[in-house]
């Protein structure tokens, strides 16, 4: 369990140095506490007065504090270490996850990113937490302990070492016979679990059938079932831990009686037999400790691969960097040629797309969900990179040729409004001002203007400095769009809007309003805008058609609908005029 | 934690459940440590013995045998406790499952509302698994060191009376006044490091949803300093309780160091005068060391108690929201004889909240009538169909079913009303199982009847195991429209009058969305309906259209007639359809 990745952790070897010295200084301490213990046990046995017992007793007592000062030391030290690996860590994940953009991170999944992030995190630090100093105690202390008992009492010492490589050998075997067994069983908790928040989210469900009641002795009948098949399963595992008692214990009445046995025949003396007989428990601890949290740094450690892991994707990136780009006017062009890219998913596949766009065009994407449209709008803000081969470049801005669009000269003039838009823990004004932080408060105020937004920021008490999103006020679908849109316009170097279904989830009102404000607005942009309402169609001067991945049609709307193909069939699929 | 405690009603009960088993667990809890301790114990005597030269090794014989028999003793009832410990709890944990599916049964129609935030369902499953670590982590050890401590006291009270009390004091300080302390310490730090997490948590999910805007501007160092706001605060908070730990920790040692050195002490003094006496002194200071593993985890495992007591907490509220249905003498229609829905002025407010989520609304609908109820999300549309179907009761005015208040139908409602909702739930199981829910009486043919007349039966059957089919969970392994046409197939085979369509085909793209509208509207011809959306498209079959906007009545009519008469209407449905 212990990683080699650990050792190119920066300070890791400091640490292990400064480790070894203390558990070796941890080891003497050890020793000391027993032999002084031993000792005053002697003068007890002896029967001297207790005056007698002074300093052998104040040495035990230093001894045995320095002892536990050690463990102290050692925790707080291990703790920095690993609190601020693992915030360094963090940071390289957070730097990644912003590189990677919206395509990849919907990849990797938005959840096990933040689970990762957070939970994975903690994990991990609790594993550098615990891994270190439990194995570099146990490659310390309990060899010192060993090396010192030879001296005291050599059969005795035999008899410890003896046990240990017997411990090991038992964990292992059965530590693996239960593993195997726990795989299977850990397909069943699941089951277990999944019945159970199957049945409680399928509760209302089972209401409505009238059906719900029944249920319940379900319930407990899978869950008893699984009951019985977790004891089998830890009858084995249990017997790991079992092994480790079992002989740590035994030892310790071994090397009792076989020092009873000694001192009786007088070939031992009773300090040293005192001795060897505290040090003994002492011996087996740092073992027991590394079994005991075997399972803990397990998780830790899968989350450190599944980090690494992520750490190692490739981000989207431009080979060829954009010059001198410095906002998009009404004289500016984007050709896009042969355009390709694949994924492993055949799904969000583009394959040879060409087109030309010139100034403040208008540009309007249909095709039936599936066809393409996200990933194309994905390829124009550079969140991916095309995977055309043979060195061929794409696109051309302004007469410069490019691999790809995923850099910042292109992307610091984009502004991007999908169905649900960002909307951040803070106030309007911060949220408006997102991508011009420090953006004063008259512009703020045109761009709520704009946006249309005036009306309700004036219903709010507290107007623009209003808390919005979690835990604070609630805003509706409609506003977060327009905070969306004002955010777009306070900027004034972002003259490309992506928008991708915007108004999808709205309520046909709410667009319509919506679409008042939006449509001046598009006047001065270059819009390329990817949905499935019709209406937005009439306000757009140029439609690209898609199918599987492919452009099938491209014109204005008067052309497409004379041509009476891709779009026309559409259209009337979508109307739902062929009836079905 | 008292007060908390005082009022469980989800961890005191069962801990009389099962006596016998529990009398078990604590039993070999404590011979575990007895075992220990007598290891240690006998061990300590046996070597003095020995040193005092006997003549025969027959004379120590007994300690020999019982170093031998705790040796193997400590093991074998560690072995035994923990089966028995994970077997009682595993047992419980069935029974709170069952309890926790009971409590949530009886307001399961009120759930969507209750549980809109976050994946509650989820929390509360949880909450069960914390509580098994609640009894094996923390009450437990608790309770076995205490029995250990109360025995051992007892047993040293026999022997000598200062001692025990030098004994008693040092153990309060370990077993209770330590533990206590470390509660209220975490107690305190644990809600504020809580809300620092969940608002981390927020702040990063959200961000990672929005990872797009924050590509485009550039603000890479922003990003990173935006969702790691709380992470000074968190490190800091934590240090201060590790601290506290380390401290803990380090503090119950010297007192464990003060412990072994009283013994060694009070044993000089006491055992003066005695070969065959002091032979013990070794044997009581051995004794202590084993000790130290029951008595040091407590501290730990009551620490951990804060943790738990959030699910205790919300275990226990859940109770309070138990939910009766109404029970009645009076003669109650069926469903075969309905002839109508009334409302007649109602006004409807939550308990919690004084506005008014329905204002004053009034209308009716006829057996095999349509009505379609518009208006933008959060104006009471669910709330409206909650009333209608008896789950809510109207703060003023009347619901009336053939003039019979809705909510008195009671726990009958299920066969009045058939629901279709945006996210129809589908079991992990086959479709045929799914389908079958609406009537489990049906044959396989009805019930591939239903399928066929929802237009799925062509697909499924050219599926390998075809109704045998496999929806996975949560109905994964089909579309979106795909699912609702098995939800529909499952109301057609219910057969019940009354059927409320809740924006069902919301988050579908459009064209799968007319197909499952027309689809609708033909099998549901000869039902009466009541759908609530927010779209006009599809609607003309329908023999009333309501607009509700803050919870009034705005706009009412034929779709027909409003589209000849009305010009917001009409403007309306020409942008729905797209000209």
């Amino acid at each position: 369990m212990f990683d080699k990745q650990l050792l190119s952790i920066p300070g890791v070897k400091k640490l292990i140095a400064k480790l070894s010295v203390l558990a070796i200084v941890q080891s003497i301490a050890i020793i000391l506490e027993a032999v002084f213990l031993s000792q005053a046990m002697v003068l007890t046995w002896e029967q001297k007065k207790i005056a007698a017992l002074t300093i052998p007793v104040l040495s035990f007592f230093v001894a045995f504090a320095l002892r536990y000062l050690i463990t102290r030391i050692e925790n707080q030290i291990t703790d920095k270490f690993a609190s601020q690996a693992s915030s360094q860590l963090k940071e390289q994940l957070l730097q990644k996850e912003f590189e990677l953009g919206p395509a990849m991170v919907s990849n990797i999944g938005s959840g096990h990113m933040v689970t990762l992030a957070l939970e994975g995190i903690d994990k991990v630090e609790n594993y550098l937490n615990l891994i270190l100093q439990k194995t570099i105690n146990l490659a310390i202390i309990p060899w010192t302990i060993l090396l010192y008992s030879f001296f005291v009492n050599w059969l005795s010492a035999v008899v410890m070492l003896l046990v240990f490589p017997v411990i090991i050998l038992f964990m292992v075997i059965l530590g693996l016979a239960a593993q195997a067994k726990s795989d299977r069983q850990y397909s069943g908790f699941k089951e277990m679990s999944n019945n159970f928040i199957d049945s409680m989210r399928g509760l209302k469900t089972l209401k409505l059938f009238g059906l719900s009641k029944r249920y319940g002795d379900n319930i407990y009948r899978v869950s008893e079932n699984y009951r019985k098949s977790t004891m089998s399963v830890l009858k084995v595992a249990l017997l790991s831990t079992f092994a480790l008692d079992f002989f740590t214990t035994m030892s310790i009445a071994i090397v009792a009686v076989l020092l009873g046995v000694k001192l009786i025949n007088g070939t031992v003396t009773l300090l040293p037999a005192l001795i060897i007989l505290i040090l003994c428990p002492d011996y087996f601890l740092p073992v027991r400790d590394y079994g005991n949290d075997y399972h803990a740094t397990l998780d830790g450690k899968n989350a450190m691969i599944d980090i690494h892991h992520i750490l190692d994707l490739p981000s989207p990136t431009s080979q060829i960097k954009l010059h001198g780009f410095q906002n998009w006017t009404a004289d500016s062009t984007l050709k896009v040629s042969d355009l390709n890219f694949s994924y492993d998913q055949k799904e969000d596949n583009i394959s040879d797309a060409n087109f030309n766009l010139k100034g403040f065009v208008n540009v309007g994407i249909v095709g039936r969900s599936g066809s393409g449209k996200s990933t194309l709008l994905n390829l124009l803000g550079g969140w991916l990179s095309p995977t055309n081969e043979n060195g061929h470049l794409p696109f051309e801005v302004n007469g410069q040729k490019i691999d790809s669009l995923a850099q910042p000269e292109w992307q610091k003039h984009i502004s991007y409004i999908p169905q649900d838009p960002y909307i951040f823990a803070g106030t309007i004004a911060q949220n408006i001002a997102f991508y011009k932080p420090d953006a004063d408060m008259d512009a703020i105020n045109a761009a709520i203007e704009k946006a249309g937004l005036e009306r309700f920021v004036n219903s709010l008490p507290d107007k623009a400095a209003t808390k919005i999103g979690e835990g604070g006020r609630g805003i509706s679908g409609g506003q977060a769009q327009r905070i969306a849109l004002a955010r777009t316009l306070l900027d004034t170097q972002r003259t490309i809007l992506l928008l991708d279904e915007p108004t999808a989830h709205l309520d046909i009102e709410t667009e319509y309003q919506l679409k008042q404000t939006m449509v001046p607005i598009f006047k001065d942009h270059l819009v390329i805008f990817a949905t499935h309402r019709l209406h937005w169609m009439n306000e757009m001067d140029y439609i690209l058609v898609m199918e599987d991945g492919k452009i099938v049609e491209q014109g204005t709307q008067s052309e497409l609908t004379k041509q009476n193909g891709a779009y026309k069939r559409l259209i009337s699929e979508i109307r739902g005029d062929d009836n079905a | 934690m008292r007060k908390l405690l005082k009022h469980d009603t989800w961890i005191k009960p069962y801990l009389t459940k099962y006596k016998v088993l529990l009398f078990w667990v604590f039993f070999l809890g404590v011979l575990t440590f007895g075992c220990g301790i007598g290891l240690m114990f006998v061990a300590g005597y046996l070597i003095s013995r020995s040193a005092t030269h006997p003549y025969n090794i027959l004379i120590v014989y007994v300690p020999v045998i019982l170093t031998r028999a705790f040796g193997i003793g400590r093991p074998v009832f560690k072995y035994l406790e923990r089966i028995n410990s994970h077997n009682w709890v595993l047992k419980v944990t069935s029974a709170l499952r069952k309890r926790l599916y009971t409590t949530l049964e009886s307001s399961a129609l009120f759930l969507s509302e209750k549980f809109q935030t976050g994946d509650l369902l989820g929390v509360l499953a949880d909450d069960i698994d914390h509580l098994e670590n609640l009894y094996l982590r923390t009450i437990f050890p608790t309770i076995v060191a205490y029995i250990t401590g109360i025995v051992i006291i007892v047993a040293l009270g026999i022997i000598s009376w200062p001692y025990a009390i030098f004994m008693f004091v040092a153990f309060a300080i370990v077993l209770f006044f330590v533990p206590l302390a470390s509660v209220a310490m975490r107690g305190a730090s644990k809600e504020y490091q809580k809300s620092l997490l969940h608002q981390s948590y927020e702040n990063l999910t959200d961000s990672t949803l929005g990872i797009a805007d924050w590509m485009i501007s550039g603000r890479e160092k922003g990003f990173i300093s935006h969702v790691r706001k709380n992470d000074p605060k968190i490190a800091k908070s934590n240090d201060k309780t590790h601290l506290f730990e380390w401290n803990r920790e380090f503090l119950i040692k010297v007192v464990f160091a003060i412990i072994i050195i009283g013994t060694l002490l009070w044993s000089n003094l006491y055992f003066k005068g005695s070969q065959e006496l002091v032979n013990y002194a070794a044997a009581f200071v051995m004794g202590i060391f084993p000790l130290m593993d029951a008595f040091v985890p407590v501290s730990q495992a009551l620490e951990e108690w804060p943790m738990y007591s959030d699910s205790v907490v919300h275990l226990n509220q859940l109770s309070d929201e138990e939910k009766h249905p109404y029970v009645t003498d009076e003669k109650l229609p069926t469903p075969a004889e309905f002839q109508s829905i009334k409302l007649d002025h109602v006004t409807f407010h939550y308990q919690d909240d004084k506005n008014d989520i329905i204002k004053d609304v009034s209308f009716k609908i006829d057996k095999h009538h349509k009505l379609a109820i518009i208006g933008p999300s959060g104006v009471g549309k669910t709330t409206l169909l909650q009333l209608l179907t008896g789950a809510l009761v109207p703060t003023s005015g009347h619901v009336l079913i053939n003039n019979v208040d809705a909510y008195k139908l009671g726990s009958d409602s299920y066969k009045w009303f058939s629901v279709l909702d945006q996210s129809p739930f589908l079991f992990d199981t086959s479709v045929l199982n799914n389908v079958r829910i609406g009537n489990e009486t049906a044959t396989d043919e009805d019930v591939k009847k239903a399928i066929k007349a929802v237009g799925l039966s062509d697909y499924i059957e050219s599926l390998p195991k075809g109704y045998d089919t496999n929806v996975k969970e949560n109905g994964i392994r089909f579309s979106g429209g795909q699912r609702q046409r098995i939800a529909l197939a499952r109301i057609l085979l219910q057969n019940n009058p009354i059927v409320l369509l809740d924006e069902p085909t919301v988050g579908l793209d459009p064209i799968t969305e007319n197909n499952l509208i027309k689809t609708i509207s033909r099998v549901l011809r000869d039902k009466t309906v009541i759908w609530v959306t927010h779209h006009l498209q599809g609607l003309d079959e329908m023999n009333e259209v309501i607009f509700l906007e803050n919870g009034v009545i705005k706009m009412e009519g034929n779709p027909k007639e409003l589209y000849k008469n009305n010009a917001r209407y009409r403007r309306l449905y020409a942008m729905d359809v797209g000209e």
